[in-house]
């Protein structure tokens, strides 16, 4: 295959022998797969929190905002600080999808789905932050610019907090509709392999009738490219604006020029953190290891660290400034920070922001998943505590030192910011059982140029792919006929049966196989003939038996794992 | 036509949502926040006042800053002293102060006085009341004091008018009515 030319330096992206099929159904495997106890784990605690949090939403909305630690001269604080956190968290899903799409990083393909997902859900969480922060959030709706009775009152245009609102929705909106453009084909597949007709109709109707004609895929890719020149200036501007309502104040130590851009530097920085935190789990989880390689971890892992430095040089500009400046509210707003009463967050920031990205530099570090995951969390820490500094820092102590307060969270402040962290995590694990979890589609058409087998097979100088006609279907068909006479199918069997255990007719009784979903009269009579008879053999399949079995009985192949047989015949056992 | 029936339906909707409004009782409110005063309004209901008026009636013999309590009686005696009186008001503003009679004068006597001051008002006129008599009346013979102490305390049939008119005003309309009565005898 001499047309295609890839640097040799470029490492696989995705690991193992994989063809297109595997790819198919190594995504819709969690989706087809049932939830197990972990999941439901999880997402209890999950729920309970965004549950916690809605009580705590609901007692602020009708007690007032009194009911937080806010005070008259700190009234911006963790529910500020916890919107800025989350909109930075969700700046980057798109920057994975739009800003690595313009740079044809192939990278992005895998982990570009659940990064925009992360996207959708923290912005939502963001989203609740202006309404509830509202000493009256039932006229939120007076933001708006809507013709009215009251003389066609208008809003002001000059507030960037009414800059906010439209940074924010359109942010969502267009993440949401670039999205879901990039899942059609994805919901496509999952239709297409869907078994039970209720999931069938589900996924038909969320798929939009994707047929994937050329014209269909030639005008998907134009408006993949303009939603993403598109999405890279708005993400570049949301996170602007979020932080011109600081920056365009007159406080010391928000008054600065430099926020724009370190704001946006700080979101992709905490933003790719937190796609780190959640990918190495999913990962694991969804037995994504080939396609969310060590090499997506690092690459991850050096964006993280680039945009760590350029927040630590951030952090040093406004000191030099300060210094430079002269202005003494200014230096005086960051000698507060060093050595004031919160000088503990501001060196929580200093080290979690400045100084953990730096080990990255150490490729034995960023290509540890156990650091990767403890500093991606850190990140977190560090931006939260970021913003923290200079929202509560800059307020509790500025011009009038007949002002200067201290400011402390009610639980209220933290229950609702641990309920957005848990309706957070309710609408990602719902996402992660429900949707396919990386862009199959788009995986596929990196397949042959950085899958592992193509590139070996390219390495070898042999061709890619080989047309047998017809073999598999006569094979299949006289394998399923005439299983046991076979020599390879005797050989399989027998290695079936080690682990499955075989089937003592004069000890144990035969169960009716049938009542597994997915096993018919047909496929029960293969079984038998294979030597199985009884739910305890089935329930201690796993995908290597499964796998065997396809190969012996060769029909359905996947349908038994699809239905999870194993799981079915250990519920139906512990029933008798 | 699907999508014609939907909106079809909405509209209805929302012109059944409207038909909820009643005339006959105060409108629906979104959150009156600000609606109902904390406050007590003037003429506002109080439960914990005698007669559940906010409004009061002021101590006996107080007297508030910038008013004067008229010094003559209201009786016979009272009546011939006010006669004498004269107005106090500026005669180099009289031009004014008519103007403004005038204004006052129409709106407070004339309905059964008459614009001219010949008793020949619209309620008289449509026989509601009778017996009012015109300015020029020589057994009354009414001066400008006198006229102030009718409006003050009222006579016969005609009540007080101190709760309509201020002091100013009183006297402004006495002077208007001494100009009718002048009209009428030329």
């Amino acid at each position: 295959m001499a047309s295609h030319y890839e640097a040799p330096i470029r490492k696989p992206l995705v690991l193992g022998d994989k063809g297109y099929h595997d790819v198919s159904v190594d995504i819709a495997a969690p989706v087809e797969r049932r939830a197990n106890k972990q999941w439901w784990i999880v997402f209890s605690i999950a729920l309970a929190a965004f549950l916690w949090g809605i009580g705590c939403i609901v007692y602020t909305i009708s007690t007032g905002i009194g009911t937080w630690g806010l005070n008259k001269t700190v009234g911006w604080a963790w529910d500020i600080t916890n919107f800025v956190w989350w909109v930075g968290i969700g700046h980057a899903g798109t920057l994975i999808s739009a800003v690595l799409l313009l740079f044809r990083q192939k990278w992005r393909m895998a982990i570009n789905r659940s990064a925009e997902a992360m996207t959708i859900f923290s912005v939502i969480q963001a989203g609740l932050f202006p309404i509830i922060h509202m000493g009256r959030p039932w006229l939120g709706y007076w933001v708006l610019p809507i013709p009215n009775q009251f003389g066609s009152l208008w809003v002001n245009f000059n507030s960037p907090l009414l800059w906010d609102v439209f940074a924010i929705s359109t942010y969502l909106s267009v993440s949401l509709v670039f999205w879901w453009t990039g899942l059609l084909p994805d919901f496509a597949m999952i239709r297409d392999r869907a078994v039970k007709p209720f999931q069938k109709k589900i996924y038909s109707l969320v798929s939009f009738g994707w047929t994937g004609r050329a014209k269909d895929w030639q005008r998907f890719e134009e408006v993949s490219l303009v939603l993403a020149g598109l999405a890279t200036p708005l993400v570049l501007s949301v996170h602007t604006i979020v932080s011109f309502d600081f920056a365009t104040s007159v406080i010391p130590g928000w008054h600065t020029t430099i926020f724009p851009p370190y704001f946006v530097a700080g979101a992709i920085f905490s933003g790719f953190a937190m796609v780190q935190t959640l990918l190495i789990i999913m990962r694991k989880v969804c037995r994504l290891e080939a396609y969310i390689t060590v090499q997506h971890i690092e690459l991850m892992n050096i964006v993280i660290m680039i945009t760590g430095s350029i927040v630590g040089c951030a952090y040093i500009t406004e000191l030099f400034i300060a210094w430079y400046s002269g202005v003494e509210y200014e230096q005086y707003a960051f000698l507060n920070r060093a050595t004031g009463p919160y000088w503990w967050s501001y060196l929580l920031m200093m080290s979690c922001n400045v100084l953990s990205p730096q080990i990255m530099w150490f490729k034995k570090i960023r290509t540890s998943i156990v650091v990767s995951f403890i500093i991606s969390i850190v990140v977190n820490i560090g931006m939260w505590f970021e913003r923290f500094v200079i929202i509560v820092t800059s307020l509790h102590r500025d011009y009038l030192p007949s002002s200067w307060t201290m400011f402390s969270p009610t639980f209220v402040d933290i229950g609702i910011f641990i309920g957005t962290i848990g309706f957070f995590f309710t609408l990602f694990l719902l996402y992660a059982r429900t949707f396919p979890v990386i862009a199959q589609a788009e995986v596929k058409s990196i397949l042959k140029s950085s899958g592992e087998r193509y590139k070996k097979l390219r390495d070898a100088g042999q061709p890619l792919y080989q047309i047998n006609k017809g073999a598999n279907v006569t094979s299949s068909v006289t394998e399923a006929e005439s299983t046991t006479d076979d020599d390879t199918g005797t050989e399989k069997v027998s290695s079936l049966l080690d682990t499955l255990g075989s089937f003592d007719a004069t000890k144990e009784t035969a169960d009716d196989l049938k009542k597994v979903k997915g096993i018919g009269p047909q496929m029960e009579q293969t079984l038998n003939q294979i030597g199985i008879f009884t739910f305890a053999q089935v329930s201690r399949m796993t995908e290597k038996e499964y796998n065997l079995l396809d190969e012996i009985t060769g029909s359905f192949p996947g349908r038994a794992q699809r239905d999870d047989w194993a799981g079915q015949a250990n519920r139906l056992n512990n029933k008798d | 036509m699907n999508n014609l029936s939907k909106i079809g339906f909405v509209f209805g909707l929302v012109v059944m949502l409207a038909s909820c409004k009643s005339d006959n009782a105060p409108n629906y409110q979104y959150f009156p926040d600000m609606y109902e005063p904390v406050g007590y309004e003037t003429y506002g209901k109080v439960s914990f006042l005698p007669d559940g008026m906010a409004a009061m009636q002021p101590a006996e013999n107080t007297i508030p800053r910038g008013f004067m309590p008229n010094s003559i009686p209201n009786d016979l005696e009272g009546r011939e002293l006010a006669r004498l009186q004269p107005s106090p008001l500026d005669s180099l503003q009289s031009e004014a102060n008519l103007a403004t009679g005038k204004e006052l004068y129409d709106i407070y006597c004339a309905i059964c006085h008459g614009n001219q001051g010949n008793g020949q008002g619209n309620l008289v006129k449509r026989e509601k009341i009778l017996g009012v008599p015109s300015y020029d009346d020589a057994a009354r013979n009414i001066t400008v004091g006198s006229t102030y102490h009718v409006i003050y305390y009222g006579l016969n049939s005609m009540g007080s008018y101190a709760g309509q008119l201020n002091h100013d005003e009183r006297w402004q309309v006495s002077e208007y009515v001494m100009k009718l009565k002048e009209d009428l005898t030329k």
